[in-house]
């Protein structure tokens, strides 16, 4: 009898399992320690590590938000904070905008059309240092490929990364050819989504071509737009490799971004208490973005 | 009338046309230059760049490269790297997806978004403490150190488990009726119907460690633990004395190659992989 | 023996209930049509069966055997399911076999097995294709398939006819009828159709609010409805209702229509509770127009449905009643004719007008 009993509630757990016990966590378990010591940790350690002064070798000294006002007067942070949105400001806008073009123009069923698509995307492919050093080879005065050319035409060199000015914007443009598949892919699946219907509506309406874009293709998109904005701004943010290998951050700091302040005060100075308090500030304006890209993709229903 | 629309739109469709060609010869333009200079000798090259442009061509620089380059190494390396952490990505993300889609535990919903929370986390804000923590533990220059970092990122749990959400749940009970207990619920029914997440995740998560610059060039150090594309930046960093330009980009055309080749044929799973992990 | 007993059985998700204190047994070999509106709990009920969901009062027996709190694979119970759940990935042999497979049954017996079974339901030819490459009918005939392999007592089918167009849905009602014949099974089957139930059902439960409104015969059911909601919900059209008064001394009652027409029954009148208030059911059978002045009462015609072999006549009565009257596939009635209605007393109900209980027939 007790025995029978005993078979019953336990056989009831096996079968309430699925409802909530603690051995459904064994599923889960694997990431989430990993997780747990490799993120949530080192989130919550950078954030305490940011508050002192400390070295490699383990000396710490509590000092407070000391390493955020020294941040804040620093004038070599200020001017990594001042390029990265620079950087931003160069590339984002840009890679939006050629990237719907090259949407519109190859969002049609032809092979010379999809051949195409697949050249525009080959080079996202492709790891930072193998673009930077095919986009040096295409920079330097020294037998870079612009230079060959402007010699053919009888003109100097121009040395594009050594140049204050010219250095950031060779950057951006590097990395707009790098990056440029995404925001065009992006692109192209919101146009597929745009329903048929809607073009046949506007052809009955006596539309033309460019009233169509207007009034039919672009509003449809509107929220891919917005999309792709966040997200590029979110992903230029983190320039780091382009900048470090091409120029080092030079001339004079010109094209120094946030992350190579970071990797440079931490790796190479090992400041590192100073450098997880840039890392926090950089923390706080991707987080900025991110939960912007969150809100705008939860919104999905309405546009 | 069909014939007048189509005069209308030849004009706009040829400039289109010609926007779209001169921007697809920048594309290829940097990489058709850098395959040039790796087919010249060096001693060609310091005379005039232009030469470039014709004969004579040699693949002198690429059998340097077979026999005299620790790329081969490289190469190793980043395919260890790579894999390991393709296959503890797509076993992590599977096993967490289905429980946090299927099952039920304390705290279950809270714990699912704070693991959403780290698709906010940047790598780089979090580095020093990750670098310190992987001193301590002497992982640097290991695989296992190269490639844990990977697994910790949320995206293939999300992935997997928004998949799993979506498969209905008539499919669990028919299985629970066929006597199947809970693991083979999972291995043997779920799973298998998975299959083209774990496709997108598994060549999203490849790229990502094959191209990932970031913690291979802070934690692998040791030349003997270079990635390629950590290995390929070492070369870059001293170009003005570099053993020569066409050395130089016969490295990066034998770099790209692979990853060129592998795009070619899985294009399409590609391009729905990377766009899939930006969305 | 009884194949299935449902004692006292409740379940509550949070606050609200969703099955109240049910209780029914069902008969080896049987064929039993849990009927109701969406939301009513047949579906609940059934998954409770299973297994799929707990049972929180009450105990459910198979065979004798005290079942709700083993898993669903261990209760002897086949289900096929609303949307067939076949596993995708697997051909058509694999799913049908997985089931055996998980309980270590010889190869041998499973390929028998399998093969009798494809056999009953001609799909031989379909054993190496994926569900992807058949069509919806034979999806449906697999996951039949797959039920029949593990030769139950019991099969539990969970609207399974909801997802086929009407031509395949009244051949698939007919060959799982024909199932029932052949297989020593008792069966449970969920709807909200009633013809589905009407024409499979040995016994139709109809449920509605969590608890079971009527168990019964399909005739019982429809010509006997034990409540106003199953003699609304079952019979097409709608049976007619409208509120009487009793009038009329012993032995039998006439009832007032609400237009003031008198209908004289032959309901005892010590059969009816003293002081209740009652409305009138009859179904549109039972009601035929005739020439004005002829029936029991009258009106003008609002609308008329042809359906071939009969008429359907809206009759609206001079108080703003609808009654809905049944005539010839031939009639000449037309919109705007005024009509008489006459009532065959004996297919007249009453139900308790508060309760909802059927009080009496005219019989």
């Amino acid at each position: 009898m007790s025995v029978a009993a005993a078979h019953v509630t336990d056989s009831r757990e096996t079968r309430s399992g699925a409802r909530g016990d603690w051995s459904s966590l064994l599923y889960v378990a694997p990431f989430l320690l990993i997780y747990i010591v490799l993120v949530v940790y080192p989130l919550f350690s950078g954030m305490w590590l940011s508050l002192h002064k400390a070295d490699f070798f383990g000396e710490r000294v509590f000092v407070g938000l000391e390493n955020f006002t020294r941040l804040l007067a620093d004038k070599v942070f200020l001017g990594t904070l001042w390029n990265t949105f620079y950087f931003i400001v160069l590339t984002v806008p840009a890679l939006a905008i050629i990237g719907l073009g090259l949407a519109l123009a190859l969002n049609r069923t032809t092979r010379a059309a999809a051949v195409l698509r697949g050249v525009f995307f080959s080079s996202s492919v492709l790891s930072v240092t193998i673009v930077t050093l095919l986009w040096r080879v295409v920079f330097i005065p020294d037998g870079g490929f612009i230079a060959t050319v402007l010699e053919m035409f009888g003109k100097p060199p121009v040395a594009f990364l050594s140049d204050e000015d010219l250095a950031l914007p060779a950057i951006a443009i590097t990395t707009i050819w790098w990056c440029i598949g995404l925001p065009m892919m992006l692109f192209l699946a919101a146009l597929q989504q745009v329903p048929k219907e809607l073009y046949e509506a506007a052809a009955l309406d006596n539309a033309g071509r460019w009233k169509t874009l207007w009034s039919v293709t672009l509003p449809s998109i509107r929220r891919t737009f917005a999309l792709v904005i966040i997200i590029e701004i979110v992903l230029q943010f983190q320039l780091f490799g382009q900048a470090q290998l091409m120029t080092l951050g030079g001339p004079n700091n010109a094209s120094r971004p946030i992350v190579l302040f970071i990797y440079e005060v931490g790796f190479n100075r090992w400041d590192i208490g100073y450098a997880a308090a840039a890392a926090q500030i950089l923390f706080g304006l991707i987080l900025m973005a991110a939960l912007a890209q969150y809100f705008v993709a939860r919104r999905k229903g309405e546009a | 009338m069909a014939a007048g629309s189509m005069v209308g739109r030849t004009l706009s469709d040829r400039l289109i046309l010609v926007a779209v060609i001169v921007l697809g010869i920048v594309m290829v333009a940097p990489i058709v230059w850098a395959l040039g200079l790796s087919l010249k000798t060096n001693a060609e090259l310091m005379v005039d760049t232009s030469s470039v442009l014709h004969a004579p061509y040699t693949l002198q620089n690429y059998w340097d490269l077979v026999i005299g380059s620790p790329v081969f190494r490289w190469f190793v390396n980043s395919m260890i790297v790579s894999l390991g952490m393709t296959i503890g990505v797509l076993v992590l993300s599977s096993l967490a997806g289905y429980g946090f889609a299927r099952l039920e535990f304390p705290g279950r919903d809270i714990i699912f978004v704070l693991v959403l929370f780290g698709l906010a986390v940047p790598e780089q804000a979090v580095i020093i403490p990750r670098h310190q923590l992987f001193s301590e533990l002497g992982l640097h220059n290991t695989y296992i150190g190269l490639i844990l970092p990977g697994l910790s990122t949320s995206f293939g749990v999300f992935l997997m488990t928004q998949y799993f959400r979506a498969i209905p749940r008539e499919v669990d009970e028919a299985a629970m009726l066929d006597n199947a207990t809970r693991f083979q619920v999972f291995w043997r029914v779920l799973l298998p119907m998975t299959l083209p997440a774990q496709a997108t995740l598994g060549i999203y998560t490849f790229l990502h460690a094959w191209n990932d610059y970031w913690w291979p060039l802070i934690s692998g150090t040791n030349a003997q633990m270079y990635t390629v594309t950590v290995g390929i930046a070492s070369t870059q960093i001293n170009f003005a004395e570099s053993a020569g330009l066409g050395f130089l980009m016969a490295q990066a055309i034998f770099a790209a190659l692979p990853i060129l080749i592998v795009y070619v044929f899985f294009q399409k799973y590609i391009v729905r992989a990377v766009s899939g992990g930006a969305t | 023996m009884a194949e299935l007993e449902i004692i006292n059985v409740s379940k509550t998700f949070g606050q609200s209930k969703v099955i109240d204190n049910v209780s029914l047994t069902v008969g080896a070999k049987e064929f039993v049509v849990f009927l109701g509106p969406s939301g009513c709990g047949k579906s609940t009920l059934l998954r409770m069966i299973a297994g799929l969901e707990t049972v929180d009062e009450g105990e459910i027996r198979i065979g004798g055997k005290r079942v709700d709190a083993l898993p669903p694979g261990e209760r002897g119970v086949a289900m096929v399911f609303q949307h067939y759940a076949l596993y995708p990935h697997m051909t058509v042999r694999e799913n049908m076999s997985f089931g055996l497979r998980n309980v270590k049954i010889a190869p041998a017996e499973i390929d028998r097995r399998v093969a009798a079974a494809a056999k009953m339901l001609e799909i031989e030819h379909l054993l190496q294709r994926k569900p992807a490459q058949i069509s919806g009918g034979q999806r449906q005939r697999v996951a039949i398939g797959r039920a029949i392999v593990k030769e139950p007592h019991l099969f539990l089918f969970d609207e399974p006819l909801s997802n086929l167009d009407a031509a395949l849905r009244v051949r698939t009602r007919l060959e799982i009828a024909q199932l029932h014949q052949r297989v020593d099974a008792a069966m449970i089957f969920v709807t909200h159709d009633q013809i589905e139930a009407m024409t499979l059902a040995h016994r139709i439960v109809v449920m509605n609010n969590q608890r079971i409104e009527q168990i019964g015969t399909p005739m019982e059911v429809y010509s006997r409805p034990a409540t106003a909601f199953v003699a609304g919900f079952v019979g097409t059209p709608c049976m007619n209702f409208a509120p009487v008064e009793i009038t009329g001394a012993s032995p039998f009652v006439t009832l007032r229509l609400p237009d003031g027409s008198m209908l004289e029954t032959r309901v005892d009148r010590k059969a009816l509770p003293e002081g209740g208030r009652f409305k009138l059911g009859v179904r549109a059978e039972s009601v035929r127009p005739c020439a004005t002045g002829e029936g029991n009462c009258s009106g003008t015609v609002k609308f008329v449905e042809r359906l071939g072999d009969r008429t359907l006549v809206y009759v609206l009565l001079s108080d703003g009643t609808t009654i809905v009257a049944e005539d010839a596939g031939m009639s000449r009635i037309a919109i705007a004719d005024a009509v008489g209605l006459r009532f065959d007393s004996a297919g007249v109900h009453l139900f308790d007008d508060v309760r909802g209980y059927h009080a009496a027939e005219g019989a």
